[in-house]
């Protein structure tokens, strides 16, 4: 089986600074994998990387087989919308329109008809345990609900990777647990992969594999068991 | 619909940058409905007052004027025929006074033509012309009325080599007292002809068209009309005739306009001049023609002058005209200007929605909008943008409209046709036929100002707000395209 990302000797610079330095790392499909390090260790660099946002300066970046480097700008668009999910540390909902409204617009280059598009928008809220909170605009909403709609919306393409980058960074640690008992669901039950950035230990433990970056290098690479 | 709602949303959520670029498109397109409606409702009052010349904007008058002047050969152009002619129709009409008696009374009338004539055969010449529509002849004379008593010392009257009268009123003639001086213009018209011509139908006040050309009917100007105390019903005299009046017109400005109006084959007998027009009227197929057609007549009548009610226009003058061209002129740039800072303002504004919007369009795009869906995005949003301020600025603009018809000005518009007529000064004796009638045709008019709103300016106006619009939102969707999605992972805001 090919892995999900295969990355071979991957360099991103932007002028002179290197952020991410001569890298290699493969994730298989279904694993549940932690990015920890300190700042401008290079994560986000690398979750831009895997996320198709940007191309390395040299190195290949394989998904699923394809150099994302070859690809032109939209194919990326295609990877971003069907196979990629992504969730922010902001949240980064748009504040307009309600929870659900957030979930369709990640639905809408689908064209799915409406009544269709309203089922999965539902089906969305209930996996992330929010069927009640879908006609609230994200300020009305906490933060940790915020996070969830986030996750929904990430998800409602399924994604075959699903990125986040410090999903927990916002919340208290009450509703940063729930985000990561989540993410830990989404990777048990349904196989989801899954490659979250924190800086938060007790996040990364939860994980089943820890990947440890300094200098835009990986320092450690370390699989947990799972309890 | 998704994308609707978003658009919306987005809309409500800046509100106040929202109403202002709509504000700002709306005034600018109230300035255009208001500007333009002035400039229609000021072509509406030329219309009006060009009527019938510029009725249908395709009619043209024939006429051979005198041209005497320094400069050109004058009498030596025409042939010797034409010379013989001219003196008979302008002749001096001699009152003779050699043959009578100091105290003893007389009267002496005399038709004469304030052109060259022509043959009427020319009418069918004409309007078998390509791009003319129909083609009418018609003459117009002075009649000239000498009398009195001859007064005891005959050596200072001759009665026609001092200056003119003024106007078409009698009197005023500086002779001697005892000798009364009339003139009165008429114009012979065809009967069968009620559109085209020296009058036409529609310009009746009252009574009827002719009902016959045998009986002696006439048509009188209103003015003189007026003047002479005369109704519909009532008799005058022409040459001696008895004429009835069956109606009362009122000619627009710049038409020729004559005090009677008679049939055209009983002022030809009467003047002697059978078979012969001055005028000819003619209606172009179409407006663009009028050019073409004007320069085709020329050659089919020598020495013919052709006034197009395009050349009558440009011998309006007055408050009308001012306005006119104040907004023909001032209004296009004060148009140009409102919308262009209209358009500038809400590209501006929609550049910094674009830029303080940098993360959420970083996130579409992360979660997989295509290029052209943020740019419909943005495009969008502007064009919602342009349509509410094009509804507004609607309103704002009718408002306005409405302010000026209501409070607008009484334009007066005067035509002043010796800025063009070559016949004048200096013709020697029997000439002041052609400074009568353009002293009888220096009239002015005044116009109410009625700001005219179309449908189509409405439409018009709506759809430069959504294109106003539609180009703030093409700079601001350019920015937008430009974003890369990796924005959406930046951590500060």
């Amino acid at each position: 089986m090919i892995p999900v990302y295969e990355l071979c000797n991957v360099t991103k610079r932007y002028g002179d600074v290197v952020a991410v330095d001569e890298l290699d790392l493969t994730i298989e499909a279904g694993e549940f994998t932690a990015i920890v390090g300190p700042s401008g260790s290079g994560k986000t660099t690398l979750l831009q990387l895997l996320g198709a946002l940007d191309r390395p300066t040299s190195g290949e970046v394989l998904f699923e087989g394809d150099d994302l480097a070859r690809l032109g700008e939209a194919a990326l668009t295609r990877l971003r919308a069907n196979a990629i999910g992504f969730v922010f540390q902001q949240f980064n909902l748009i504040p307009t329109v309600t929870a659900a409204e957030n979930i369709a617009l990640a639905l809408a280059p689908r064209g799915l008809p409406r009544e269709e598009r309203r089922e999965r928008v539902a089906e969305l809220l209930a996996t992330v345990g929010l069927e009640k909170r879908g006609h609230h605009v994200p300020s009305k909403l906490s933060g940790g609900e915020q996070q969830r709609v986030a996750i929904a919306r990430a998800l409602a393409n399924e994604p075959r990777v699903l990125l986040a980058d410090e999903p927990t960074g916002n919340l208290d640690t009450r509703n940063g647990d729930e985000i990561v008992a989540l993410l830990q669901l989404l990777a048990e039950d349904r196989g989801q992969t899954v490659v979250l950035i924190t800086h938060d230990p007790t996040v990364a433990r939860r994980a089943f594999r820890v990947v440890r970056m300094q200098d835009g290098q990986i320092v450690e690479d370390e699989a947990l068991s799972r309890a | 619909m998704v994308y609707l709602s978003y658009m919306f949303s987005e809309l409500r959520r800046r509100r106040g940058r929202t109403a202002l670029t709509a504000l700002g498109l709306a005034v600018g397109i109230a300035l255009v409905i208001a500007v333009s409606s002035l400039s229609a409702g000021l072509d509406q009052a030329q219309a009006k007052v060009l009527k019938p010349l510029t009725g249908v904007g395709t009619d043209m008058s024939v006429t051979r004027p005198i041209q005497v002047s320094s400069t050109s050969k004058g009498f030596q152009s025409l042939t010797p025929a034409e010379r013989a002619q001219l003196r008979k129709e302008t002749g001096p009409g001699q009152v003779g006074f050699g043959n009578l008696k100091a105290g003893q009374k007389f009267t002496r009338t005399s038709f004469q033509s304030t052109e060259l004539t022509f043959a009427s055969s020319k009418t069918t010449a004409v309007s078998k012309l390509d791009g003319v529509a129909s083609a009418v002849g018609g003459l117009t004379l002075n009649l000239t009325t000498v009398s009195g008593t001859v007064p005891k010392q005959t050596s200072t009257g001759t009665g026609t080599t001092t200056g003119p009268p003024s106007g078409s009123s009698s009197g005023g003639f500086n002779g001697p007292r005892s000798i009364d001086f009339a003139s009165v213009s008429v114009s012979g018209v065809d009967p069968s002809s009620t559109s085209l011509g020296a009058i036409t139908s529609d310009e009746l006040q009252s009574g009827t068209w002719f009902t016959s050309t045998t009986a002696r009917q006439a048509i009188l100007n209103v003015n003189y009309a007026t003047q002479k105390n005369k109704q519909v019903g009532d008799t005058i005299k022409l040459d001696g005739k008895t004429y009835t009046v069956v109606g009362i017109a009122k000619t627009p400005v710049g038409g020729s306009s004559s005090d009677l109006y008679v049939d055209l084959a009983q002022l030809q007998k009467l003047a002697g001049d059978t078979g012969q027009i001055n005028t000819l009227y003619v209606r172009a197929t179409s407006a663009s023609g009028v050019t073409t057609v004007s320069k085709e007549i020329a050659k089919t009548i020598p020495n013919a002058s052709v006034t197009t009610a395009k050349s009558l226009a440009s011998q309006i003058t007055g408050t009308l005209s001012t306005a006119k061209s104040l907004t023909s002129k001032l209004g296009f740039v004060l148009e140009a200007v409102a919308l262009l800072s209209a358009v500038m303002v809400a590209s501006l504004l929609t550049l910094t929605s674009v830029s303080k919007r940098f993360r959420e369009l970083g996130t579409l795009k992360a979660l997989g909008w295509p290029q052209r869906a943020i740019v419909r995005q943005i495009a969008g949003e502007s064009l919602l943008q342009g349509l509410l301020g094009g509804i507004a600025g609607v309103v704002l603009g009718l408002l306005a409209a409405g302010l000026i018809t209501e409070f607008g000005p009484t334009l007066k518009a005067t035509f002043d046709p010796s800025s063009s007529q070559t016949a004048g000064q200096g013709g020697g004796p029997g000439f002041f036929g052609a400074q009568q009638q353009a002293a009888s045709t220096a009239a002015s008019e005044t116009v109410k100002l009625v700001a005219h709103v179309s449908p189509a300016l409405i439409v018009g106006a709506v759809a430069l707000a959504i294109l106003a619009g539609l180009a703030s939102g093409a700079v601001g969707a350019l920015r937008a395209a430009r974003l890369r999605p990796a924005d959406a992972l930046r951590h500060i805001d």
